[in-house]
């Protein structure tokens, strides 16, 4: 599967004044796409401050320590706050705990709602305009290139231009099309439930408002492969009647005007679609009107005329192009390697060099950009972010080497002084403080470890040339050039924002949105500003979705509710999720894998199965078992004690001093992860080999025992 | 108190807002009782009415009509219907019963503490003056005292004190000038207790009864943890030796671990002094483990009331099926595969004819219902 996000050796401290708080030490995870992971874990265990991380949202006093969160080629940790503004709200957005403090006490909610939808619209249309005329430019590029022929090299910037042209007038018909569909669409379902009122003799106040949105909306739906233009004037008189009617209150009569409306529409939104792509083509290069016949023919004639005068030829040039891209890729990669086979020893020696280390970066930099596939649609991100990690890596060191000294010089003052204490046979009151020394050894092994990982990545790519589906990819290449290209034309005024506002705010459960649309945070109540939150966070249709406890202040039906919606979006975007909570009711409906974490660390990583029926880790056990469910009739197990206290974190495992299952080595040394299948890893020491055998508490058993039962029981 | 007699009984509570010409009916006719040492639930989903109804009992809103009694004593009288059929009525003499009933619910809504107190101390005199008529010289002065003591404690004491509440936000319930000592006696100061060596051992008692230590008396609220700072709110409500606690979603705003402590606590308190508390909460798996009898509000009506096995395993209000079915459990599969039942209130009733009642279908179990959804129900039932 794909991996959105990628999470490697994340260390997050905090300074305070009382010392260094370590809130992450060390954590590693993946976020596949359409992946639900769910973070587990008490107050205070560091899922806020990895949330918050990967936002780039940290508090002020937060210093991150090491580790890279890899999004779409780009760490996250590294790049400038400028980029991080078209990712943070847009590609990634948050929902948040705490609904009042997230929302804006003076501004109206639907200027909150539609803002980021009409900032990200015009971002995002220049974005998907700048990638649609490189993509083009350099796929003409290759093309040209890889020509066999003088003739050929001449005919790729042609048939790029055209294939330029046309695309733009498929989207044009396209979104004319989707646009009148949609609304068709929902005026139909706004008069199932209107009628459904009407006819129960309950007619709320907002009747006339949504009255009025009815009649728009069929009056917009008229389009030539909708509702056809010659109904156009029926649409019209009817819904001029109902209006009639409705004012007059004569509730039998719009009941029936509505009927009919929805006859109309229920027909069109039926009607099947024509293709728009191949249309686009006839349209613009063929000087005959479309010719008149039923829509399937239609489809095939307008295929065949497409294949015949365009595409095969274009195809055929771009698979060359690819082919040829991805080999120059290919001889790039074999001489990168060398390069930094050659550069390791540089940045082995004893003491580095400052000017030898940045001309090798810079020499290093140019062969690793080189390797790039500029017609590759999925970004190598090993590739991109190599220069900045070797960077912050190089930087490390010699500002550590700096450091050093002056720390050095302290430590040596402070050790004279309590020796001096010492020898004068008192009792310091007292302890020496270990030297806050920066570790050269370990900055030097992570420039390794980086060198090393990029270059097994490419003898990887290498070694995997042959089995490349060019084919595939072809299609890949032109869906990618359609996607962006109805980027560039998908334009967001202020009446579509609001538009969508409404819809949203509909779809998370807000009762009366025209009326609410207008009012202040305050005036709601706390489930209700949680919508508005979670709405907010959706609206720039985001790629990741991190949701920090969303449904804690919420009741078990709207919890549900707000669920479902996370889960249908998650479907129908193919949106990957981080879910924090410490409900584990809420993780058992959502994950699809579970990271449960204590201490800064993960304790317990795996599929939402693994966690459940066969937890592992005694932190995971306790948690279960401090929980009532339907059945629960015995005292709670509550955990003793309070998490430790992270300015200075416990030498061995975080957990030990409230765990009934501890051992000796558990108060020395800490627990590596140790792993029990492919998807299921725990950090206890209780899965030593050489450790006793023990049995998760009653309760956890009693409960997986229950939880079979019902299974069994629902099977029969 | 009789045995049959309820510590607390309500009785068609209604409790409206107004706000310019509109009127929210928060509380809308609830009616129901809490027998003594009984835990109570109370369920809904947020702005149903749950918390207004707990306000409403423990006089933090003046109710709009309907009564309520705690130890058969009227402490809440509303008089909004009657007046309004007052208006309608034209018969001079039921005028005049009705005029009588408004005049009396409007004193007990006034004076239901000043009796109380007045009660008190006549107990008070009964008891100290025949001992100071036989007294004499020293032994006098200090009864005297101790009489004066007992009379001024007598007189500050309220009835609505018996009744106490823990809230729902443990940070936004306690002041943060306060120390927890300040926290905690502030109710046996007002209530007129002068000596600071009774306060603090009372103080450091209820510390310790709620799993924290004396030390901690002269700290501020900011330096305790979300679950400690709930067992501080526990402590000042149970100071007051209250006979019933209104504890308004006290763990939804902890974590599971914590939850667990609280939870635990007030079981223990409940089985060491015999507490009756109303518990109001929207987790429903915690409601079930923690009451003996739930009710179920929807949009400031109770629709169902019944014993807490009694109403998982046989819900019989489409709302609190839908309610249940909303129940996240921590298994897997079971989650993925759970239908959420909806509730539509306007397609699963027709109430435009027949307007709905609550009834009993079963001893202990009520339906919000008409005749014909009654009907349905008791042949449903006597089919099973």
């Amino acid at each position: 599967m794909e991996n959105k996000l990628q999470v490697r050796d994340l260390r997050i401290s905090f300074r305070t004044s009382n010392g260094k708080v370590q809130a992450v030490r060390g954590i590693n995870f993946d976020l596949a796409r359409g992946e639900t992971l769910a973070i587990v874990g008490e107050s205070g265990s560091g899922k806020s401050v990895t949330s918050r991380a990967i936002l780039g949202i940290l508090a002020g006093n937060a210093i991150v320590e090491s580790g890279e969160i890899i999004y779409d080629g780009q760490d996250l940790l590294k790049i400038s706050e400028e980029d991080f503004h078209k990712i943070r709200g847009d590609k990634i957005a948050m929902i948040f705990q705490d609904p009042m403090s997230s929302l804006n006490p003076i501004v109206r909610i639907g200027r909150q709602l539609t803002e980021a939808m009409l900032l990200k619209g015009k971002i995002r249309q220049r974005e998907s305009r700048k990638n649609f005329n490189t993509y083009l430019s350099n796929l003409s590029n290759a093309m040209a290139k890889s020509a066999t022929d003088a003739a050929g090299a001449a005919r790729a910037p042609e048939s790029c231009k055209k294939f330029d042209k046309f695309e733009f007038k498929h989207i044009e018909l396209e979104s004319a099309y989707n646009a009148a569909h949609e609304a068709a669409q929902e005026a139909a379902e706004d008069i199932d439930k209107l009628v459904f009122e009407l006819e129960k003799n309950s007619v709320g106040k907002d009747a006339a408002d949504r009255l009025g949105d009815i009649i728009r909306q069929s009056r917009e739906s008229v389009n030539q492969y909708v509702v056809p233009v010659e109904k156009k004037d029926q649409i019209q008189s009817l819904t001029g009647k109902v209006k009639g009617d409705f004012r007059r209150k004569d509730y039998k009569a719009v009941v029936e005007d509505l009927r009919a409306i929805r006859a109309i529409l229920g027909d069109a939104i039926g009607k099947p679609v024509p293709n728009f792509f191949r249309m686009g083509y006839y349209l613009t290069y063929s000087d005959k009107p479309l010719p008149d016949m039923p829509l399937d023919e239609l489809n095939a004639y307008l295929r065949k005329y497409l294949d015949d005068n365009f595409m095969l030829d274009f195809i055929r040039d771009a698979e060359r192009g690819l082919k040829y891209s991805a080999g120059e890729s290919r001889k790039a990669m074999e001489e990168a390697i060398d390069a930094l086979k050659k550069a390791l020893p540089v940045y082995a020696r004893e003491k580095l060099d400052k000017k030898e280390c940045h001309d090798t970066l810079k020499r290093l930099n140019e062969a690793v950009g080189r390797t790039i596939d500029k017609l590759a649609i999925t970004k190598d991100s090993l590739s991109y972010t190599f220069p900045s990690s070797m960077k912050s890596e190089i930087d490390n060191y010699f500002h550590g080497v700096k450091a050093n000294v002056k720390v050095m010089r302290k430590y040596n003052r402070e050790k004279r002084k309590y020796d001096a204490i010492v020898a004068k046979g008192k009792k310091p009151g007292y302890e020496l403080a270990d030297p806050a020394v920066t570790d050269l050894e370990l900055i030097k092994g992570n420039i390794a470890h980086l060198i090393n990982r990029l270059c097994d990545h490419y003898s990887q790519v290498l070694g995997d040339a042959g089995q490349r589906d060019y084919d595939a990819e072809t299609v890949g290449v032109i869906d990618y050039l359609k996607e962006s290209a109805s980027g560039v034309v998908a334009k967001v005024t202020r009446q579509i924002a609001k538009h969508r506002a409404i819809k949203l705010m509909e779809e998370v459960g807000i009762a009366e949105p025209h009326k609410r649309y207008r009012q202040y945070p305050f005036e709601f109540s706390g489930g209700m500003r949680q919508r508005i939150v979670i709405a907010i966070a959706l609206a720039a249709n985001p790629d990741i979705l991190i949701c920090d406890e969303p449904t804690t202040a919420l009741d078990v039906t709207i919890q549900s509710q707000i669920l479902e919606l996370i889960n249908e979006l998650k479907e129908e975007r193919k949106l990957s999720v981080i879910f924090i909570t410490h409900d584990l009711g809420v993780v058992a409906n959502m994950a699809d894998r579970v990271a449960v974490m204590y201490a800064g660390k993960i304790v317990e990583y795996g599929t939402s199965e693994d966690i459940f029926y066969h937890s592992a880790h005694p932190y995971t056990w306790a948690l279960m078992s401090s929980m009532p469910d339907l059945d629960t009739n015995e005292k709670l197990n509550a955990i003793p004690g309070t998490p430790p206290n992270m300015i200075y974190p416990p030498k061995g495992d975080a957990f030990a001093a409230r765990n009934q299952y501890a051992m000796a080595i558990d108060f020395e040394r800490q627990p590596p992860m140790f792993k029990i299948s492919d998807t299921h890893y725990a950090a206890t020491w209780l899965l030593h080999p050489d450790a006793p055998k023990v049995d998760p508490p009653k309760a956890v058993t009693d409960r997986i025992a229950r939880m079979n039962a019902r299974r069994q029981s629902k099977h029969e | 108190m009789s045995e049959q007699e309820p510590l607390l009984r309500v009785e068609h509570l209604c409790q409206y807002f107004k706000a310019g010409n509109f009127v929210t009916k928060a509380v809308d006719d609830v009616s129901f009782d809490i027998k003594k040492g009984e835990v109570f639930g109370l369920v809904g989903e947020s702005g149903c009415g749950k918390t207004t109804t707990g306000r409403s009992i423990i006089k933090l809103y003046n109710i709009t009509s309907g009564d309520v009694y705690f130890k058969g004593v009227r402490i809440c009288a509303g008089t909004q219907k009657l007046r309004e059929e007052l208006k309608d009525c034209k018969d001079p003499a039921k005028q005049a019963e009705l005029r009588e009933k408004i005049s009396a619910a409007k004193n007990d809504q006034k004076n239901c503490d000043k009796m109380y107190s007045q009660k008190l101390q006549e107990e008070t005199r009964a008891k100290y003056e025949p001992l100071l008529a036989k007294a004499s010289g020293e032994e006098r002065t200090k009864l005297q005292a101790e009489y004066k003591d007992a009379m001024r404690k007598a007189k500050n004491t309220r009835l609505v004190t018996q009744i106490q509440m823990i809230f729902q936000d443990p940070i936004a319930s306690l002041d943060p000038r306060m120390t927890v000592r300040e926290t905690i006696s502030e109710g046996l100061v007002i209530q007129g207790e002068r000596d600071k060596k009774v306060i603090d051992e009372k103080v450091y008692e209820m510390l310790e009864l709620v799993g924290l230590v004396r030390e901690h008396a002269s700290r501020y609220p900011h330096e305790f943890s979300g679950g400690q700072r709930q067992r501080i709110g526990v402590a000042r409500s149970i100071i007051m030796n209250p006979e019933l606690i209104i504890a308004d979603e006290p763990v939804s705003a902890l974590d599971v671990s914590v939850q667990a402590q609280v939870i635990n606590l007030l079981n223990d308190l409940r089985e060491k002094f015999g507490l009756t508390i109303l518990f109001i909460a929207h987790d429903l798996s915690v409601v079930k483990y923690f009451s003996d009898r739930i009710g179920v509000m929807y949009f400031g009506k109770m629709v169902e009331l019944a014993d807490s096995d009694e109403l998982f395993a046989h819900p019989l209000h489409p709302y609190t099926r839908s309610l249940l079915s909303a129940i996240p459990l921590p298994d897997p599969i079971y989650e993925k595969a759970r239908k959420r039942i909806t509730y539509n209130p306007l397609a699963e009733h027709d109430y435009s004819v027949d307007k709905p009642s609550f009834r009993q279908v079963r001893p202990g179990h009520f339906v919000q219902c008409n005749e014909a959804e009654y009907q349905r129900i008791m042949a449903e039932l006597s089919g099973k």
